[in-house]
């Protein structure tokens, strides 16, 4: 099984009035976006509860993505100052516990920048194959290797 | 006289006085001590208002008598120093409503293991005078020797006792209400200084917040929480865990169909049931760790004697410190409350920001 090339998988929540737009439009623009990217989309960024990310950690997901609107830009206003504070509440406790924080990614991408969803998610999957499966996913579970 | 005698005394003044019509205390039964709420003043004799033991956050308490409504009658709350800070959270998070209570703290000498005290029974004067000679108690819980505000603060609560560093105990006042409080008591405020006493529990925290972190990942976790029932004692112990309902106890969410459950084992060569019982933990950090107050009480709860509060603590101290907040201390409004618009970019993107 370990022999086989390491296909991540990455679950991204994005925001249905900036980050999911942008997907929309990466597409429409035929840009390449890898295929391990799994989205959801959301209403807001704020509406994702941070144990929704370390939940999808620890069912399989190498990664997660939260993406909401540009900072002033949220369609509630203040939705994505709040999903800030929960995704620095998520990371700081997988890094306090030893865990790898970069697992959890906050993106600002707004509905126009269909280039820079496609460029993140390609950097961030390229990142995420160098780093190799998360060690998260094996917690609770019989196997899994040292992983970072 | 005993402080305990003392505070009966007040007690009963403070009844004779019209102030108060109610009193929340600690008060003994067979094997431990439990809060009981009086109205009489010929009950006050039941009470023990200095307990060696806490079985439950009296703040916690409070925040029963007032889920529906307010106070209707003037309540005296006696609670620990961890406590009236868990006390003043629940405030800010509007699960007390504060009018007509009036809370009272003292220097604590901190609290036996309710399970030690069944089998070994100490009494407060003896702890009490364990704090007197300067030493922390070697029979007191690990969060209670480890505690980081062990006496009153001044805006937290509205009465305090001071017990170290003098000869004779000195109330005075934490608040305008509690000014008005002893005034009305006829009592002159006095002053004494706990700063020895706070130094060391802190120098011991500083230790502990080193030597005892959780470390490695998900081995650490693994090993720590290996003996864990998934009973959610911790959980239904813990003050700031209000939530009417909880994320982990709605069990639908953890639904899946049988496949799921095979193609996990077949994916992670293996899985251990119930599949949420880390999970449990790592969320319960996430929701509720900006505010750990620090009672140690998910620890004295569990069954199966898990260091709970080195999790809760150390990682609750890191999350405290990335957003500059200490709960239960001072008016700051808890993190998961409130934003900046301008904060925390270290967090955004995958290199902290740079774009």
């Amino acid at each position: 099984m370990t022999e086989k090339k390491f296909d991540p998988v990455i679950v991204g929540f994005f925001c249905n009035w900036c980050t999911s737009a942008a997907a929309d439009l990466a597409g429409t623009s035929r840009l390449h976006y890898p295929a391990s990217i799994r989205p959801i989309r959301v209403m807001c960024s704020s509406t994702v509860d941070p144990v929704y990310l370390v939940r999808a950690l620890q069912e399989g997901a190498d990664a997660t993505i939260l993406g909401g609107c540009h900072p002033g830009d949220c369609h509630y206003i203040t939705g994505n100052y709040k999903a800030r504070r929960r995704v620095a509440i998520v990371k700081t406790v997988l890094k306090s516990l030893g865990f790898d924080d970069t697992r959890v990614l906050l993106e600002w991408i707004s509905g126009s920048e269909g280039p820079k969803f496609a460029r993140v998610m390609n950097e961030y999957t390229d990142y995420i194959k160098k780093r190799g499966p998360s060690d998260f996913k094996y917690l609770d579970s019989l196997g899994g290797e040292k992983v970072d | 006289m005993t402080e305990n005698e003392m505070l009966k005394k007040f007690i009963k003044d403070a009844f004779e006085k019209g102030l108060i019509e109610a009193v929340m205390a600690p008060s003994a039964t067979q094997d431990s001590y439990t809060y009981a709420l009086i109205t009489k003043k010929e009950d006050v004799d039941k009470l023990t208002p200095i307990a060696p033991v806490m079985q439950w956050n009296g703040a916690d308490m409070i925040r029963r008598i007032t889920k529906l409504k307010k106070s209707e009658r003037k309540l005296l709350a006696i609670l620990r120093p961890c406590e009236s800070r868990t006390y003043k959270e629940l405030v800010k998070f509007n699960q007390i409503n504060p009018e007509n209570i009036i809370v009272l703290t003292y220097d604590c000498p901190g609290t036996v293991h309710a399970r030690n005290y069944k089998y070994e029974p100490t009494s407060s004067e003896k702890l009490i005078e364990e704090m007197k000679s300067g030493k922390i108690s070697n029979k007191i819980r690990e969060s209670c020797s480890v505690c980081e505000y062990p006496t009153p603060i001044k805006g937290v609560g509205d009465i305090g006792l001071g017990i170290v560093n003098t000869t004779e105990p000195v109330f005075f006042s934490l608040s305008d209400k509690g000014k008005e409080f002893l005034a009305g008591m006829g009592i002159n405020e006095g002053e004494r200084d706990d700063s020895s006493w706070v130094k060391l529990h802190r120098d011991n925290r500083e230790k502990w917040l080193k030597e005892e972190r959780i470390t490695g990942g998900r081995k650490g976790l693994e090993e720590f929480l290996s003996s864990c029932l998934n009973c959610h004692n911790c959980k239904d112990m813990c003050p700031i865990c209000f939530c009417k309902e909880c994320f982990f106890e709605d069990h639908s969410v953890f639904d899946y169909e049988s496949n799921k459950f095979y193609n996990w084992a077949d994916d992670k060569d293996g899985i251990r049931l119930p599949t949420d019982k880390s999970l449990f933990h790592v969320g319960r950090l996430i929701h509720m760790g900006t505010s750990c107050i620090g009672c140690g009480l998910c620890q004295q709860a569990c069954p199966m004697d898990i260091p709970l509060y080195r999790l809760f603590g150390i990682v609750g101290n890191d999350l405290q410190k990335v957003f500059n907040y200490k709960p239960g201390v001072n008016d700051d409004i808890p993190p998961v409350m409130d934003f900046r618009e301008d904060e925390l970019h270290e967090f955004e993107g995958l290199f902290g920001g740079e774009e």
